[in-house]
């Protein structure tokens, strides 16, 4: 016998069970019995469209055992709303069950929501910080600072801040360099109707792109020359980390500068005269792509043809290929050949 | 261009995918119950039955282990599964039978999800798809776009659309447009279409500074939601392949992404790792200075015997493009430090299997496999993850499960096409590159002969 059938409270309930449709269903999972008692029992409250107190039990009973039921964090959702209950608690409620389960997604909808409709963001942040704690690169969790920081328009607060004490605790957390360029220049790109994403059909627009998905900014000087300056800190730090170079030259074509106007900083790291001295593969990787002379951004400003040198080019790329990251031989060299030809078709080489 | 006849028998120490055992594996997971910690899937069962059918399919097994009256039971369930009001359910578990009303049948929702994988498993198993609602789920799906062009998972009270907004619905969405208008276009079944340059213009959006795609604007670079994002482009019809194939749309005006398949190309090579385990035992906070103990992608510097490097790490090849004095003797093995390398979803993080496939086969839609070392892939696979009892862990030492068991046999499937395929520019190793693995189609990640069911039969006969 279940709980659910011993339980006076739920005596007027019929359950109805699930109806899998005869013999040979596919991926038939062999339900613990609490859990199909239960979800027996949900199908009957969705059919009278009850919502109460019990239910808030009933769905708490069953995202214990299942937290990736969308359709039971839906219905919990609307009673929660219907019964006007106090959605911080619910939030605190959701919590530990969102530290147990890191990589679900219906948590993450069914806070937003919440949160959104509290319209306030008390204790967000902070439970953000216990689940980085737990795990600095969860997706789910940055991926909602950033829908908190749009919807309570909190650029200015702490962000910046609070990347710079997360890349102190890790300088390799991709996640964190990436939120840094949202706050930095997420604030350009805003989308008008944010707020209510989760409300209605009505979604993000965003300023008009290019063809190439790209808005050329006209940024403050200052502004970009900070950025280049903290990922230059950053690689001095461990030159051998992907993401501030990546940061870097991402914020150099934003910006529309050439890539070469850091070529002083990238020789420190990787020069040709010294191949035996390299101490990043990513600044070879930069100086390839200086010498190449690829365009700083591609919108309409011209590439800086001043540094070009294809030999030298293919000579940081043989290095890659050889020496300093030979996984990725194959890339470098398609890299090189493309290179190669399009200096035999200009007649540059 | 190096003319020397590629060897087609592979070296003894070539590591060989154990068909017998990936077989008994699919067959327990058909058969019988998946153990009660797939509870946590239950809302996603439609896309386990996917695995399940798909892999057995990939692994040539389906025909031979399928009774006809077992068949017809599988395609019998996943029509119970089809929603009245168009697309599939993800599981029987929201189904109120006869107690159904209209004040509460909007909690029993067809996903988007659900219904490709449907769709999927039905051609897989041969179907015809005559029983399928193609008008109304055509229809249903245009109602599943949100007006940014991203899709929602399922639709809620009043018409609202719920679940995640990232590329992963716009790949289900575009993959069942794509098998249900057929050879017609959506508006010749009287339907109206979903907005395509809309969802051509998110996935434009998600484009990330580093050169990858990510979940929507500003979010951070993964593997998985840039298959997902080029996967959709492809069955759009609207995608950017990498050059030398030659873009048709040229002379078009039509949007098309990604910006810059080159950009893309390099973010996707530069996920290959050999880093598989969680630096914190070694982590450095508070001192970051490099050395190959402290640095995450520290196979960067892995040290290389110094002579002609280019014929001891690829002593079966000619070279990539003809372009380099490559020796293909033959003689020389792969240097021990290069046997295996795997691919992380984002940077800075480990290898896990199912990046395998989420970057193949994003390599795969563009024509890009060429850029990466595909033997180094394949150890991976099948030497770090692949389990003794059949299937592939997530990492080393994992037991298997559904989706990583999946996706292995899938990146092993879709390199299988690109080496297959008469325009391939990286060396032919061997005869296939992996014998015991069907051929795959990255975007639909089915196999080529299931594919050749819908356009072959089931097209034609609409």
């Amino acid at each position: 016998m279940g709980s659910y059938a011993d339980d006076s409270k739920w005596a007027d309930i019929v359950p109805i069970p699930q109806d899998d449709g005869g013999p040979n269903a596919l991926a038939t999972i062999a339900y613990p019995d609490a859990y199909s008692e239960a979800t027996s029992y949900l199908r009957a409250i969705m059919a009278k469209n009850e919502f109460s107190d019990r239910v808030l039990e009933l769905t708490a009973d069953i995202i214990d055992m299942n937290p990736a039921h969308y359709t039971v964090w839906l219905y919990r959702a609307k009673t929660l709303l219907q019964l006007n209950k106090d959605l911080r608690e619910e939030l605190d409620w959701v919590n530990p069950i969102a530290l147990a389960h890191q990589k679900n997604y219906q948590i993450w909808h069914h806070r937003q929501l919440l949160t959104d409709k509290r319209n306030a963001y008390d204790g967000e942040r902070e439970f953000i910080g216990e689940m980085l704690d737990e795990d600095s690169k969860n997706y789910h969790v940055w991926s909602y600072r950033q829908w908190l920081v749009r919807r309570f328009d909190l650029w200015d607060d702490k962000e910046i801040p609070f990347v710079e004490e997360m890349l102190k605790r890790d300088i390799r957390n991709n996640s964190a360099w990436n939120h840094r360029w949202f706050t930095v220049f997420g604030r350009y790109r805003p989308l008008t109707d944010i707020k209510h994403t989760e409300q209605s059909k009505q979604a993000a627009s965003f300023a008009p792109l290019s063809q190439t998905g790209r808005t050329i900014e006209s940024y403050p000087d200052s502004l970009i020359d900070r950025e280049v300056a903290f990922a230059q800190e950053a690689i001095k730090l461990a030159p051998q980390n992907q993401s501030p170079w990546n940061y870097l030259s991402g914020v150099l074509r934003e910006a529309g500068r050439p890539l070469a106007t850091v070529k002083p900083f990238v020789e420190q790291f990787a020069n040709l005269d010294e191949p035996e001295k390299v101490r990043s593969s990513h600044a070879l990787d930069f100086l390839a792509s200086i010498y190449a002379g690829e365009q700083p951004t591609s919108g309409p400003s011209s590439a800086d043809e001043s540094q070009k040198d294809v030999k030298k080019a293919c000579q940081a790329l043989d290095l890659l290929a050889e020496k300093y990251d030979p996984i990725r031989r194959f890339y470098w060299g398609w890299r090189k050949d493309i290179i190669t030809k399009e200096a035999r078709a200009t007649g540059t080489a | 261009m190096a003319s020397s006849t590629p060897p087609t028998s592979a070296p003894s120490d070539r590591p060989v995918l154990r068909r017998d055992k990936h077989v008994k594996y699919w067959l327990r997971c058909l058969k019988t119950f998946l153990p009660s910690a797939y509870t946590s899937m239950d809302t996603n069962r439609m896309t386990l039955a996917f695995f399940i059918v798909s892999a057995l399919d990939l692994l040539s097994a389906l025909d031979s282990s399928v009774s006809a009256d077992e068949r017809s039971d599988y395609i019998r369930w996943i029509y119970k599964c089809q929603h009245p009001s168009g697309g599939f359910r993800g599981f029987s578990g929201t189904n109120l039978g006869a107690a159904t009303t209209e004040e509460n049948r909007h909690w029993d929702t067809a996903s988007v999800a659900a219904t490709y994988s449907a769709l999927a498993t039905l051609i897989i198993l041969g179907d015809d798809l005559k029983q399928v609602r193609r008008k109304e789920t055509l229809a249903w799906l245009k109602r599943m776009q949100r007006d940014d062009g991203s899709f929602g998972e399922v639709m809620t009270e009043g018409g609202r659309i719920e679940g995640g907004r990232d590329s992963r619905f716009c790949q289900f969405a575009a993959a069942i447009r794509w098998v249900l208008k057929g050879t017609k276009s959506v508006e010749d079944l009287g339907v109206q279409d979903i907005n395509v340059d809309a969802t051509v213009k998110y996935i434009l959006s998600s484009e990330t500074y580093d050169g990858g795609i990510s979940e929507g604007p500003f979010f951070e670079a993964h593997a998985g939601l840039t298959f997902c994002s080029l996967g959709a482009l492809s069955s759009l019809g609207r995608l950017n392949k990498l050059s030398p194939a030659p873009n048709a749309s040229s002379a078009s005006q039509e949007l098309r992404a990604p910006s810059s398949p080159e950009t893309l190309s390099r973010w996707l090579a530069s996920r290959q790792t050999q880093t598989v385990e969680e630096p914190d035992e070694e982590n450095t906070y508070g001192d970051e200075t490099d050395s190959p103990a402290t640095c995450h992608d520290r196979h960067a510097f892995i040290s290389l015997p110094p002579a002609n490097l280019q014929a001891i790490i690829d002593p079966y090849s000619k070279d990539a493009h003809g372009e380099c004095n490559t020796s293909t003797d033959g003689t020389q093995q792969r240097p021990e430090s290069l046997r295996w390398a795997g691919f992380n979803g984002r940077a800075n993080k480990i290898a896990d299997t199912c990046y395998s496939f989420w970057v193949l086969g994003s390599l795969g839609i563009l024509d890009g496999l060429h850029v990466i070392d595909r033997e180094a892939a394949r150890n991976h696979l099948l030497e770090k993850t692949q389990h003794l009892i059949g299937g592939f862990g997530k990492i080393t030492g994992d037991p298997p499960d559904l989706i990583h068991s999946y996706l292995g046999l899938a990146a092993l499937g879709v390199v299988n096409t690109a080496t297959a395929a008469p325009r391939d520019t990286q060396p032919h190793i061997y005869e296939l590159y992996e014998p015991h693995v069907r051929l795959l189609d990255p975007t639909l990640c089915i196999s080529l002969r299931a594919k050749d069911h819908l356009t072959s039969h089931v097209w034609t006969s609409w």
